[in-house]
């Protein structure tokens, strides 16, 4: 197969096709986005938990009392809390920060964000179904996705969107930049950003971690690669490119040594003749 | 557990700056700020027969403070000897606490980028010393002691005697710097530097009025949707195998 034959649909498999696929593994996911997920994981969980802990303002608070003085005897006091907090919120920016710069050119120049996170016809297809199936409202079959789906994308988002309001606030407010009117506007995005990200983050661990047919997706998140036959049902056009350039690759091989063939045919000691390129 | 209070005998407060030179030193209050201020009232009556007064402000302590709700880290709390405190380590310095007192008894130090206003002297009291401004006042104008002490002087003020707390029919926060004196003395000071409605600033209005709404409703939607889809995939059970 050459990589003009792939198919541009997605077609019903049989059996063996299936097995076949379910046993190759292709790779999803670098090594540093593997590890950025995790460390930006514990970040929140620690970021969450502390946070809460430390609104105990009647005016603002969500976290029943037993939490908050919970959380303020691990900590020994709320100042250590607020400390422990920042800290953990400065390292969490950093890191960010350097991914950012470093990263810049594989991950978030405009045309790989409007690849990754930018709509299309068939991801607006798909929300509409894919809603309506949690509901077991619909038969239709979910249009082809690319790389991440419109829900993946739709979160990407509002964490673009959110992520760059929690760190200015969050610096703003720790270290009292812009004066006293912008930190009291700071602490009141800080809270409306969380909250944002917080609703969001719930249907990403539900979908990852806990929804049946996107288990691979949160194995890929330890392993960094999915099955062939989950990339082919729920991430076609992922899986096409994939495959494109897969063959792309097989077909200048193939090329490549059908070129050499007759040269080391004819000449086996053509290396130590000096006599290196022949064809 | 104590219950601090203090009394300020407008009889005999002379208006002299002491206790709030003492404060300054004590505290190291910047330039243009104060944790007690003296301040003169107006006049009323005819000459000859004219009457002023000195009003002597300050935090007042207050039984239901509205600082203490209004600051969104926690910063301000009250003790239980009923001393309301800043703890710095916690304050953002964003003005919801000075904006919410209705005795301007705060106020951002600007050298720290923090909220600021008396504590009694808490740091004094622990080491069994009366406030600076108590100790330093040469009148004797300033009592503080405890009302849970029968036998103390601001208990004999408070119970005994007439001492008036700074209220209005609307603002009536149960301030526990009370101030004793002739009745027109409370009556002019009253006047002059009337408690003002607690204000909330506008970021807290934001939140408080519909931010907060919003970012539950959307919490709480996303929550509600994927407990249904979630309750929905235990009841259809999980396929081996995918079709």
């Amino acid at each position: 197969m050459s990589a003009s034959a792939i198919q541009t649909v997605p077609t019903p498999l049989t059996g063996e096709q299936a097995e076949t696929m379910a046993q190759r593994q292709i790779k999803k996911h670098h090594v540093a986005i593997v590890l950025l997920h995790w460390f930006n994981a514990i970040s929140w969980l620690l970021e969450l938990s502390t946070g809460a802990g430390l609104i105990v303002s009647p005016y603002y608070r969500f976290a029943p009392m037993w939490y908050l003085q919970m959380m303020e005897g691990i900590f020994g006091s709320r100042a250590n809390m607020l400390r422990f907090h920042i800290a953990v919120g400065l390292t969490w920016t950093i890191v960010f920060l350097v991914y950012a710069i470093f990263g810049f050119r594989h991950y978030l120049r405009i045309e790989v964000l409007q690849h990754e996170i930018g709509l299309d016809r068939d991801d607006v297809q798909w929300l509409k179904v894919r809603t309506l199936l949690l509901f077991n409202r619909t038969k239709d079959p979910l249009p082809p996705q690319g790389a991440y789906n419109a829900g993946q994308k739709l979160f990407a988002l509002l964490v673009y969107a959110m992520i760059p309001l929690i760190m200015l606030t969050g610096l703003t407010t720790s270290f009292h930049w812009f004066g006293t009117a912008i930190v009291a506007w700071a602490i009141i995005f800080h809270f409306f950003a969380v909250g944002m990200v917080v609703s969001g983050l719930m249907i990403h661990i539900y979908m990852g971690a806990v929804f049946p047919e996107e288990k691979p997706a949160f194995y890929s998140m330890i392993t960094g690669t999915v099955d062939e036959l989950y990339a082919y049902r729920h991430h076609f056009k992922w899986w096409r490119a994939v495959k494109i350039q897969e063959e792309t690759w097989r077909d200048a091989l193939r090329f490549k040594e059908a070129a050499e063939m007759p040269c080391t045919e004819e000449r086996p000691d053509s290396k130590s003749s000096g006599n290196e390129t022949p064809c | 557990m104590p219950r601090y209070a203090m009394v300020i005998d407008q009889e005999r407060c002379v208006g002299c700056q002491s206790c709030a030179v003492a404060c300054k030193s004590e505290w190291d209050v910047p330039n243009g700020s104060a944790r007690t201020k003296v301040r003169q009232t107006g006049t009323v009556g005819h000459f000859p027969k004219l009457s002023t007064s000195f009003y002597v402000s300050q935090c007042n302590h207050c039984d239901r403070p509205t600082c203490v709700p209004a600051c969104p880290t926690g910063a301000t709390y009250q003790d239980e000897n009923g001393v309301v405190r800043v703890n710095r380590d916690l304050c953002i310095g964003c003005c919801s606490c000075v904006a919410a007192c209705p005795y301007g008894a705060r106020y951002i130090n600007a050298a720290i980028g923090k909220v600021d206003k008396c504590d009694f002297c808490a740091s004094r009291l622990g080491r069994g010393l009366q406030p600076a401004c108590v100790a330093t006042c040469p009148a004797r104008a300033k009592i503080f002691g405890d009302l849970e002490d029968s036998s103390s002087d601001v208990f004999r003020f408070v119970y005994c005697g007439a001492a008036k707390r700074m209220e209005t029919a609307n603002i009536a926060i149960g301030p526990n710097v009370y101030y004793a004196g002739k009745a027109e003395h409370a009556l002019l000071a009253l006047a002059s530097f009337a408690p003002v409605p607690p204000r909330i600033t506008a970021p807290g209005k934001v939140w408080g009025s519909f931010l907060n709404k919003f970012v539950y409703l959307v919490v709480g939607a996303t929550f509600l949707g994927q407990a249904v889809a979630f309750f929905h995939q235990l009841s259809t059970g999980e396929k081996q195998f995918e079709e």
